[in-house]
């Protein structure tokens, strides 16, 4: 009830002033504007040009501050060259498309460990603990980010507890099973693709949301697998993810139709299932992703179409929001290509939140899994 | 080993021309069949849990094929495969635990955790620590102890994993045999005093449930859809009329009329998918959406034979099996219309209905209650994850 007071007009009010004290005072790591570096990172590798982006390449030509990068080149003198190195490092390795972000940051870590002096696993594991939790707070929109780095540093304490003698032996192995884990990656996706064959079978309509590597993957192999069916994109404003899907599939020879977001329901009739990816996949079972797949996980549990999920395992998350708002905000930058009167408020989230009971499978490396597996396989690792 | 040979033939047989009716009858069957498939086999010296496990798996691949919508069949190899990998895992830490006491050089504590690593589903803990070195661990146990034991005791090994599979399956049989008594023991907590109990069809499984209630004297009525068009729902409301239970037949068509009057519907299933979907006789869903319309519990009895760990992707078509069309029409009924080059009439009478796991309210086994989406966790007690595809 108090939410559909006029308390909107005073929110608006105290978000006025705060932003303009805190620009000063704000810890050297944190991302300036609350703009999600991961969908940032997600945008530059779809090549999506905004007016933001054209802003900064003018401004790293001009020499300017005020972006991303140039906050930690100034305090680098004052911080330790070890944790502006973790976080170059990760971004060096996010750049690359093909790469999950969970590996990016693992193979991070791992560039700790190498350039880490430490001579005991206690002083080892202390350093990347707090590489990882400069990491987390340099992004806290990454939900892979989070996990991968959790993931690893769970692993580390729990080898260490395994007797190795030699501490150098240890160290080598971690380096080696951190630079295996980009292959775990790979290996995940194929695991995935190949559980998922099942459920595609001839003749079907599939609908995609976003842009997911894994989906992207399941799809090449079922047509490898010489299976007929055909692919109804939604458009994915602002990403633009409807195009590039559809491009990589008309190179595969599959049938592609575009849809306009808005034309989800309307279409939904003639779909078979639905296929989404995940940024992240939480405790619930729910899954965090593109703005819009909640969306597309209602009308497809209305009219009863399946919903299935096509996530790594590494994207499981300790987080269990109870409704869309009660993640960190994850903003992003986005195009009308005209210009909105200055009074006028724009949703600026890039992800929203999709609760286990619209999802019908989750395809995971560890195996095909409904919702309620997902907390059990968490229990198990964490506690 | 010929004697096993032909016994293997002869069950499939049997399983391809569907001799065999019933789950546990064909549950009890597959597991006796892999018992002397398991004593007659002649163990190598070493990785002895591996060869048992491809000899089960090359005769189950063979007795799926015969009769693939036949769950349980798969079900019951896939508990044998479990029960060997078990007892190789607990006479391996046995071993260990001897070997270490010896002072062998491989660390304890290493050796169990990737021994117990094999055994559990690949999971987010074992991700990082890779495959290639669990999988060579197993092989150093049975040729460890070999070099440090005489050659009375390696055979007395061999005898020892064979006995324990033995003793595992004999549990397994047991558990098969015994799961309506233990079905039936719960049947107090759910059915109260005047209450109106839906059933359809015939089912061993709900006559000892309902019958259990009975006996602890609680006084209730039962309507039983007839089941066309085999008409078993007949049989099972003379069953329990013998029983004294007050028993009303309807049609299956009745049930949307009924439901409004019924406190729960109790069938019997066929198989529990992975999901916790439910596949029974035809007409089953029927009364699930009735019941879901009315709120009314719907409850599913199934014995851990039927419990599936595979994940239904068409459950309609694959795992269902039509009959010969001569339950449904009578010889010479439709001959005009049948008899020409493409007839226009075609007949279709499929024997089981699938029932997705929203419609189900609990899942009655043999060890309890539960919700259909906990099935997971009852698949991960009794199956290994090596063992899903045969």
């Amino acid at each position: 009830m108090w939410r559909r007071s006029a308390s909107f007009i005073l929110e608006r009010q105290t978000s006025n002033s705060p932003p303009m004290a805190d620009t000063t005072t704000r810890a050297p790591f944190q991302n300036p504007d609350s703009i999600s570096a991961y969908y940032q990172t997600r945008a530059a590798h779809h090549g999506v040009i905004t007016s933001d982006w054209l802003a900064q390449a003018q401004a790293a030509v001009g020499g300017v501050s005020g972006e991303d990068e140039n906050p930690n080149s100034s305090v680098s003198d004052i911080e330790k060259e070890k944790s502006f190195n973790v976080i170059e490092e990760f971004n060096g390795w996010r750049k690359q498309p093909d790469l999950a972000e969970a590996v990016a940051a693992i193979r991070a870590l791992a560039a700790v460990i190498r350039a880490s002096e430490a001579s005991t696993m206690m002083e080892l594991e202390i350093e990347l603990k707090k590489a990882s939790d400069t990491l987390k707070s340099w992004d806290k929109t990454s939900i892979s980010l989070t996990a991968g780095c959790d993931l690893f540093i769970r692993y580390v304490t729990r080898t260490s507890a395994l007797e190795y003698e030699d501490f150098n032996s240890a160290k080598s192995r971690l380096l080696e099973r951190a630079e295996k884990f980009g292959e775990i990656s790979c290996k995940a996706r194929k695991i995935i693709a190949m559980l998922s064959q099942d459920f595609i079978f001839d003749g079907c309509t599939i609908l995609v949301h976003g842009l997911s590597r894994v989906v992207l993957e399941i799809l090449k192999t079922a047509a490898q697998n010489n299976k007929l069916f055909r692919v109804l994109c939604t458009e994915g404003r602002p990403d633009g993810t409807g195009v590039l899907l559809s491009n990589e599939l008309s190179k595969l020879d599959i049938p592609v139709k575009l849809l306009l977001d808005s034309a989800v329901a309307y279409s939904m009739d003639e779909v078979d299932m639905v296929f989404v990816g995940a940024d992240g996949v939480v405790e619930s079972g729910g899954i965090i992703n593109m703005m819009g797949t909640y969306q597309i996980a209602l009308v497809a549990h209305s009219m009863n179409k399946p919903v299935y999920v096509a996530a790594e395992s590494y994207k499981f998350a300790r987080l269990y929001p109870l409704d869309q708002k009660d993640m960190a905000p994850a903003l992003r930058p986005i195009e009308f290509g005209v210009k909105i009167p200055e009074k006028v408020e724009v949703e600026r989230s890039a992800r929203d939140y999709t609760p286990p009971q619209y999802l019908t499978l989750l395809f995971t490396d560890l195996g095909v899994l409904s919702p309620s597996v997902v907390s059990d396989e968490l229990i198990q690792l964490y506690l | 080993m010929p004697d096993v040979q032909s016994m293997v033939l002869e069950f499939v047989n049997k399983l391809r021309k569907r001799k065999i009716e019933g789950s546990q009858a064909t549950a009890r069957c597959t597991v006796e069949l892999l018992k002397s498939v398991v004593s007659h086999h002649r163990l190598p010296r070493a990785n002895q849990a591996s060869a048992l496990i491809d000899a089960v798996r090359g005769v189950g691949a063979q007795l799926v094929a015969a009769n693939p919508v036949e769950l349980a069949v798969g079900n019951v190899v896939r508990r044998v495969l479990h029960i060997i990998r078990e007892e190789d895992l607990s006479l391996a830490t046995a071993a260990v635990s001897e070997l270490d006491f010896n002072g062998e050089g491989m660390s304890a504590a290493v050796v169990a955790a990737a021994a117990r690593s094999t055994l559990r589903p690949p999971s987010l803990q074992t991700l990082l620590e890779g495959t290639t070195e669990s999988a060579t661990v197993p092989y150093t146990f049975s040729s460890g102890v070999d070099s440090e034991s005489k050659t009375a005791d390696k055979s007395s090994i061999t005898q020892k994993l064979k006995d324990d599979v033995r003793g595992g399956i004999d549990q397994l049989i047991k558990d098969i045999t015994d799961c309506h008594e233990q079905i039936a023991e719960q049947a107090i907590e759910h059915i109260h005093q005047n209450e109106v109990i839906l059933t359809l069809g015939n089912s061993r499984t709900v006559l000892e449930f309902l019958c259990a209630a009975k006996e602890k004297k609680r006084s209730f009525r039962v309507f039983v859809a007839e089941g066309a068009p085999r008409y078993q729902g007949h049989v099972l409301a003379k069953e329990l009329v013998a029983r004294g239970l007050q028993t009303t037949v309807i049609t299956d068509s009745a049930v949307f009329a009924m439901i409004s009057r019924v406190n729960m519907v109790i069938i019997g299933a066929h198989a529990v998918m992975a999901n916790g979907g439910v596949i029974g006789p035809v007409g089953v869903n029927m009364a699930a959406l009735a019941a879901k319309k009315h709120a009314v519990p719907f409850v599913v009895l199934a014995g851990s034979h039927k419990l599936c760990p595979l994940y239904p992707h068409n459950p309609e078509v694959l795992l269902n099996e039509l009959r010969s069309p001569c339950e449904l029409l009578d010889f010479g009924e439709f001959s005009d219309c049948l008899d020409s080059g493409s007839p226009l009439v075609q007949v279709v009478n499929p024997t089981f209905d699938y029932v997705p796991p929203s419609l189900v309210s609990l899942v009655i086994t043999d060890t309890g209650g539960h919700n259909p989406s906990y099935m997971y966790r009852l698949i991960a007690d009794y199956y290994s994850a090596d063992d899903l595809v045969m």
